[in-house]
């Protein structure tokens, strides 16, 4: 993150007036995306996967209007196996060796506004929802044992996008979310009395449009 | 905590009062039984041996790992994992090859026939890795050609021993869900040393040689001494019986002080049966955790060992230090299917025990008391677990998960399991073991003229209930808890406790605890979600 921030600034350094350039009306961008995600239910997701940090990969499209009203829409998922544990009320977690894959696949929608302040590099801040797939599988399950299930959540996030080429374009930015409705009524999340799915994530996309 | 015996409940009990008076104006000389250590074998059967799949090892992880690397599952529409990139197809005889090739490609471009397979009467159709094998054979179905199709599911193991009466009796294995949990640990607690602290065990086979005195029974009879004889003794052969002769750990013997804590009762054989009798070797029954090793520690005396004059009672004093013994020595589940009744804090010594046991990473499972009809007193030992986390007291359940007619109830009562009841069930509420013919033993019951020396090497399925039978269930589920990797008893007894299936009153009650101990849920423990 702090090298992020470093390659940030020098770019907004050597950025040439927003004026320097003739945007269009409307532009359409696809874009991938992968991101690093710390979720918020922390002692849930270090009980199973001894972490509570994870990528998600995905991409999306955005359409720009004015150059300055965003709109995008992103898919992406994560995929962990981990192990099922036990947790005791003081904290202490025993894994017990079956395995446990747990999905994630947010579809997000978000809008937001650009600040057209310099040439290569637009400051800009967006919000919206999104729902969340979430499927969690383990050995010597029953059907109904399974996780498959999906709610809805809703994103805030903010960051960059600076222009690498005339076509070419990258963007950092933090984007918290919040999930509720899937954990925290059963299984480790219960027992930790974490009930979100989501978390603060540094997202980074590459953008092909102007 | 003394049994209910199938046959001779009435009978033993008035005569082991009567021996008890006798025997008291006795003189305890110390002299001593003589064991060699050779005897009549038990029957050798076959064993499943020790496999080395423990959870938290190295080589599990890699195995998990290999495993995720490897299988590559498809989670179906109904949650069930198949394996993807082939459909099982049956066409019709009807259909041709130009039908089926039809068929194959409206669902899907990728779709060849493989081979036919040895022993099918289907087809293997193969498709793309990626595409929904479901959903392609669904489509397939609907085709006239195809008289079935479907994803390949994939099966997993649900081990049922094949132990004869494990089907007709064993209804107490069932109920705690134990089919299930084998499935997750099919080494059923192998590297785990469970201690049965105990009348002892029939753990090897001896020839004991001892002098008989004279004695009164509670009517007055005199039984005639019959001086020095030789007593056939051999270790129960679903016990250690074949590849498990070395599972036996550490015995010692705190009745006789010695290190051959042989059962002259049969309780403790009993106990340590429904613990880890032998399993899905086509004999006899099946215990629970079937691979533990076993620590027989004899700290109850019974009929045997007071008309042969042993040394010791079986008093606080006794199990005190078996405790400290079986701690010391390797133990990480102690069973104690014993116990007395008394005023509060009168058993310091056997409390200070139980703590210091537990604080070496012992779990300790406790009969909670047989006293029910009898004005429900306080079990002191059963009570001082409820106040030990690490050591629970386990009350019991009959075949139909009701409340067992001698069932202690109390605030003590921390966890439930099958106990057995012969109210209404007659003998198919039994808990059945293997242990001894007791026609072979319990010869003090005959009449004098026909009193003989007893033989402790014949042995039968015997039928007994009480909270004796109940907590070694849960012994033998906290062996297996341990060797998937919960290692503190105290986060075991919060395994069991959590995971029991709530009866009774909703939440924990004097009854049943927390409820009916619940092997497969307290084994596969918990995901993120669910």
């Amino acid at each position: 993150m702090r090298r992020a921030l470093v390659v940030l600034l020098v770019v907004l350094g050597v950025a040439a007036p927003a004026s320097a350039q003739d945007p269009p009306a409307l532009s359409i961008r696809p874009f991938v995306m992968g991101t690093q995600q710390a979720f918020a239910a922390v002692k849930t997701f270090d009980a199973t996967f001894q972490k509570s940090r994870a990528p998600f990969f995905g991409g999306g499209v955005q359409v720009v209007m004015l150059d300055r009203i965003i709109v995008e829409v992103v898919a992406s998922r994560f995929t962990q196996t981990g192990e099922r544990a036990f947790r005791t009320d003081s904290g202490t977690v025993f894994r017990l060796g079956i395995p446990l894959t747990a999905t994630i696949t947010p579809l997000e929608v978000t809008g937001g506004y650009r600040f057209p302040m310099w040439e290569h590099a637009r400051p800009y801040v967006a919000a919206g929802f999104g729902s969340y797939t979430y499927k969690e599988t383990s050995d010597f399950a029953d059907p109904e044992e399974n996780v498959d299930t999906r709610r809805s959540g809703f994103v805030v996030n903010g960051g960059f996008e600076f222009r690498l080429h005339r076509w070419v374009g990258l963007s950092a930015d933090v984007q918290y979310s919040r999930v509720k409705g899937i954990l925290g009524a059963g299984g480790l999340s219960q027992q930790a009395g974490e009930d979100d799915l989501g978390g603060v994530a540094a997202r980074f996309k590459l953008i092909v449009g102007r | 905590m003394r049994v209910f015996r199938a046959r001779t409940v009435c009978v033993t009990s008035v005569v082991v009062a009567g021996l008890a008076l006798g025997l008291r104006g006795q003189t305890r000389d110390g002299s001593r039984i003589f064991i060699q250590s050779v005897g009549l074998p038990g029957i050798d059967r076959g064993v499943i041996a020790d496999e080395s799949h423990s959870p938290g090892t190295v080589e599990t992880a890699r195995r998990a790992g290999l495993q995720a690397s490897l299988v590559r599952d498809r989670i179906g529409s109904a949650g069930i994992p198949y394996v993807p990139g082939r459909i099982l197809v049956k066409f019709r005889d009807s259909a041709s090859a130009a039908d089926r090739q039809g068929a194959m490609t409206s669902i899907s471009r990728t779709a060849v026939m493989a081979a036919r397979l040895s022993y099918a009467d289907f087809d293997v159709v193969r498709i793309d890795l990626s595409e929904d094998a479901e959903a392609a054979a669904t489509a397939l179905r609907q085709r006239p050609e195809v008289e079935y199709a479907q994803a390949p599911y994939r099966m997993h193991t649900m081990f049922k021993p094949n132990d004869p009466l494990y089907e007709t009796m064993q209804w107490n294995l069932p109920m705690i869900n134990m089919e299930r949990a084998w499935d997750i640990q099919p080494q059923a607690g192998s590297t785990i040393t469970v201690a049965v602290l105990d009348s002892g065990m029939a753990y090897k086979d001896a020839t004991i040689t001892a002098t008989l005195p004279a004695f009164r029974d509670e009517f007055g009879r005199l039984y005639p001494a019959l001086g020095r004889v030789t007593i056939p003794y051999s270790a129960a052969p679903q016990l250690v019986g074949g590849t498990a002769s070395g599972r036996i750990v550490a015995p010692h013997d705190f009745i006789w002080d010695d290190d051959e804590p042989l059962d002259f009762n049969g309780h403790g054989t009993h106990v340590s049966g429904t613990i880890g009798q032998l399993t899905n070797d086509g004999v006899g029954t099946a215990g629970v955790a079937f691979n533990v090793k076993l620590m027989p520690v004899k700290v109850i005396a019974n009929e045997w060992d007071f008309l042969l004059r042993a040394p010791h009672d079986g008093d606080d004093q006794d199990v005190a230090r078996g405790i400290r013994y079986a701690a010391d020595n390797g133990a990480k589940i102690i069973n104690m299917s014993i116990g007395r009744t008394g005023p509060p804090d009168t058993a310091p010594a056997v409390e200070s025990a139980i703590k210091y046991a537990v604080s070496k990473g012992v779990f300790i499972a406790i009969s909670a008391g047989n006293d029910f009809e009898d004005g429900n007193p306080m079990e002191i030992v059963a009570e001082i677990a409820s106040r030990v986390t690490g050591a629970v007291s386990v009350a019991a359940v009959d075949p139909s998960k009701g409340h067992a007619f001698y069932s202690s109830t109390a605030s003590w009562v921390e966890l439930a399991a099958p106990g057995g009841s012969s109210r209404p069930f007659g003998s198919q509420g039994f808990i059945r073991q293997q242990t001894f013919d007791f026609a072979f033993t319990d010869t003090f019951l005959l009449p004098p003229s026909q009193f003989r020396a007893p033989r402790f090497d014949v042995f039968g399925y015997i039928g007994y209930i009480g909270t004796s039978m109940a907590a070694p269930h849960v012994a033998g589920v906290a062996a297996m808890l341990m060797q998937q990797g919960i290692t503190d008893p105290a986060a075991i007894e919060e395994a069991l406790e959590k995971t029991a299936v709530d009866l009774g009153t909703p939440g924990r009650d004097n009854t049943f605890g927390f409820g009916l101990v619940d092997a497969r849920a307290a084994l596969r423990g918990l995901g993120l979600a669910k």
